[in-house]
């Protein structure tokens, strides 16, 4: 439905040549920033309805500081005072001038708002954007399309009124970040995201690293209707730490060094030596160059410790260097649950349409969790590869013939700002050429000043919620060429559950509500205060005692008194 | 109490009234009755009967003798006898702004009136209780002529608002806090703005 009733009138140009000023009395206080107006135009020869985004308001009208010098005294009762005949309190003095931004009128074979390049003539009205008007164009998705992800609503109107939905489809092919301070809801949202890759008319084949052990709660998806059609019913599976194994002949030489930190070059030659060698071996016995063991990797440290078998050196003084090695080697990689020498979780069974795998690290060693989440991706990414270049069939370990979609929390740890992350360089080829192969990444973090640029800047959807932190904001308006400068300033505003969408995945940056989540939020921080109180309360301590006290029948100890007669 | 008439206008809201002399009237008015911001009010010819409400803001006092320093044939005491005329000629005038109009029944306009007073119209004082009624809004005193007094730029104008809503407070106790903060701001602008403070 279009009003048809004006709510201001175009004043003049704003800053730029794609900004307008309107003037309204606005009595209902809709115009909010973040609100959507239109006027009509001629252009290309057709009556349009050009639709614009409001991005900044002030009154025109503020009451002299004098009259405001008794606080029991309103301003507004001076000024009836004085003559200003109204109704106190019923702000009909009010005036705002509004700057708009202009995004265009709405193409529908392109898809996308074309930009009229003309800002409206003074005096023209100015109304605000039909709810259906706006459900058509926010985005090319409608929500229960295949290929939608219902996020939300839009934040300047009631609840629900006008449902946000991003496009899948593009987020899975050109990435998509998540950036909020703590607090703000991004698990919550990451929740509902995940929620809607399952529906039904998704069916997604979705991975979730959870370093902190939030999201199994989307297990209860299997019991309810909305993830249940026909024969389908999307599934959770949730891995816990231990659960997947890396296998150990599955680390590059990269890896191992990142595991082992501060290898002296003496140790890293004589450990990429037998690195390389293991490799061959394993390629001689026509086994897969990546199917060595630990055992092999020791016994070959030993051997060129011990002088060589092969004749390349002859001598031993690389001893001390590869036991060194081999005691390094057998702490890190040894007593680790993550690792094995054969166990090697497949990528059909972690990836699979309409299951979300939920790989959660939690007790898993930092750096443990990088060169997992390294050598996931790796595999992903070449089985992806292989899979669409059709060097890989059905029964191979990597086949995988279905795009898939990584999210991962706690992005900052897998790709830090001027960090060494073993996963770094795997990320940053998945999303440079993970539209390729249909690998499509969602990177979250609360730290984008600790992310690394160049990641961030490739991902083409960003929800971006609250974020306070200075340094945080400039890198977002760093890396984030899609959000205006008006949208950037709202986000130490916005409170929780209030998201911007900008990017690919919608047709414009929209101010989104998000909407309640199906499954329980797993995230919610532990009330302390609160377990204290519980701790400490009478029937608590009753009980405690209780379970502490010694069984009746024990016979108790005698006193020192008692030993000494 | 009759004060004088009115002899000349300078605008629409601007006046000038001749104040009764001895012998025109039976009780000439003394130089307390006209003082600086009396209110007073001058009669249109209307009906029903209507007045102008207005303000005296300046005091004029006119003297031909003024710069006439040479002999005079007649001393003083004999002026009456010889050239009552000149004594005639003497005369105090009053500045008076129009700042609404106020009916029999007691129905008040602030603002510009639509009518203007004629020549000779006769100028009266208004009791304290027709300052009264001529200030009484709905929900507060009413002092809707304010920013016009003020629009003109007059340096009396602060000390004659001064001056009215140090009386008005007295007649609307109850409204003396709202009066008040006029009241602070315009002692602020008419004592310390002149000293280049701010507001």
């Amino acid at each position: 439905m279009i009003d048809s009733n004006p709510i201001g009138t175009t004043k003049g140009p704003g800053q730029s040549p794609h900004e307008f000023t309107f003037v309204s009395p606005d009595p209902e206080q809709t115009l909010r920033t973040g609100e959507y107006v239109a006027y009509e135009a001629h252009v290309d020869g057709q009556d349009r309805r050009i639709l614009a985004r409001v991005t900044e308001r002030y009154p025109l009208r503020l009451f002299p500081d004098s009259f405001m010098a008794n606080p029991a005294i309103a301003p507004d009762f001076i000024a009836n005072m004085v003559g200003y005949d109204y109704e106190t309190g019923a702000s009909d003095y009010e005036l705002f001038q509004l700057t708009a931004t202009i995004l265009g009128y709405y193409d529908n074979t392109l898809e996308d708002f074309i930009n009229p390049r003309i800002p409206p003539r003074t005096g023209w009205p100015v109304y605000l954007a039909g709810v259906d008007e706006l459900k058509s164009v926010l985005s090319t998705k409608k929500p229960g399309d295949v290929g939608s992800a219902h996020i939300g609503s839009l934040l300047s109107r009631e609840r629900d009124a006008v449902p946000v939905a991003v496009d899948v489809q593009a987020f899975a092919s050109t990435h998509l970040a998540i950036i909020a301070s703590t607090g703000a809801g991004k698990s919550y949202l990451a929740g509902v995201l995940l929620e809607e890759l399952l529906k039904p008319y998704n069916r997604a084949a979705v991975l979730i690293v959870d370093p902190h052990g939030e999201y199994s709660t989307l297990a209860e998806m299997a019991n309810l209707n909305e993830f249940t059609l026909a024969t389908y019913r999307a599934r959770t599976r949730v891995y816990q730490p231990g659960e997947v194994k890396v296998r150990r002949g599955a680390l590059t030489m990269g890896d191992l060094r990142y595991l082992l930190p501060n290898l002296t070059e003496r140790m890293e030659y004589v450990l990429r030596r037998a690195h390389r060698d293991v490799q061959r071996r394993a390629a001689a016995d026509k086994r897969d160059p990546e199917r060595w063991t630990l055992a092999e990797l020791m016994i070959r440290l030993r051997e060129i410790g011990e002088g060589g078998d092969d004749g390349e050196d002859g001598d031993s003084h690389y001893k001390e260097t590869a036991e060194a090695i081999i005691w390094r080697l057998e702490s890190v990689l040894n007593q680790s649950v993550i690792f094995d020498d054969f166990e090697h979780l497949k990528l059909d069974e972690l990836f699979r349409p309409g299951q979300c795998s939920v790989l959660q690290l939690n007790e898993v060693d930092e750096r443990q969790q990088q060169v997992m989440v390294a050598t996931l991706l790796r595999r992903l990414f070449r089985a992806r590869m292989a899979t669409q270049k059709h060097e890989t069939d059905r029964g191979d370990e990597l086949y995988l013939p279905y795009p898939v979609f990584v999210l991962i929390e706690e992005a900052h740890h897998f790709a830090p700002a001027g960090g060494d992350a073993v996963s770094t360089g795997i990320l940053k080829q998945i999303l440079g050429e993970g539209r390729k192969f249909g690998v499509g990444v969602g990177l979250i973090s609360q730290r984008p000043g600790k992310l690394d640029a160049d990641v961030l800047s490739q991902c083409n959807t960003q929800f971006l919620l609250r974020i306070v932190n200075p340094v945080d904001q400039a890198r977002v308006a760093e890396s984030v060429e899609t959000v205006g400068r008006d949208l950037l300033r709202e986000l130490p505003a916005l409170t929780k559950g209030q998201v911007i969408i900008a990017g690919q995945a919608v047709n414009t940056p929209i101010l989104c509500r998000v909407r309640t989540r199906h499954t329980t939020h797993g995230a919610e921080s532990i009330n302390a205060p609160q377990e204290w109180v519980n701790y400490t309360s009478d029937e608590a301590e009753q009980r405690r005692a209780r379970d502490m006290a010694l069984p009746a029948n024990v016979v108790e100890r005698g006193s020192l008194e008692d030993f000494l007669e | 109490m009759l004060l004088g008439k009115i002899v000349r206008s300078s605008s629409h809201i601007d006046y000038v009234c001749q104040v009764y002399s001895p012998g025109e009237v039976e009780q000439p008015p003394v130089p307390a009755d006209y003082g600086f911001g009396t209110f007073v009010r001058i009669a249109l010819e209307t009906q029903p009967q209507s007045w102008l409400v207005g303000l005296v803001y300046d005091t004029v006092l006119l003297n031909p003798d003024f710069g006439n320093l040479g002999p005079r044939l007649s001393p003083q005491a004999e002026l009456a006898v010889f050239s009552p005329d000149y004594l005639q000629e003497k005369a105090t005038l009053i500045g008076i702004t129009a700042l609404g109009t106020l009916t029999e029944t007691g129905q008040s306009t602030q603002g510009v009136p639509a009518l203007a007073a004629l020549t000779d119209a006769p100028v009266e004082k208004m009791t304290d209780n027709q300052v009264k009624t001529f200030h009484q809004g709905n929900l507060s005193v009413r002092l809707a002529y304010m920013p016009l007094l003020m629009s003109q730029g007059s340096p009396l104008t602060l000390h004659l608002l001064r001056d009215i809503i140090s009386r008005l407070q007295q007649f609307f106790p109850e409204q003396s806090a709202s009066l008040a903060v006029l009241q602070r701001e315009l002692i602020w602008q008419s004592q310390v703005a002149p000293f280049g403070g701010r507001s």
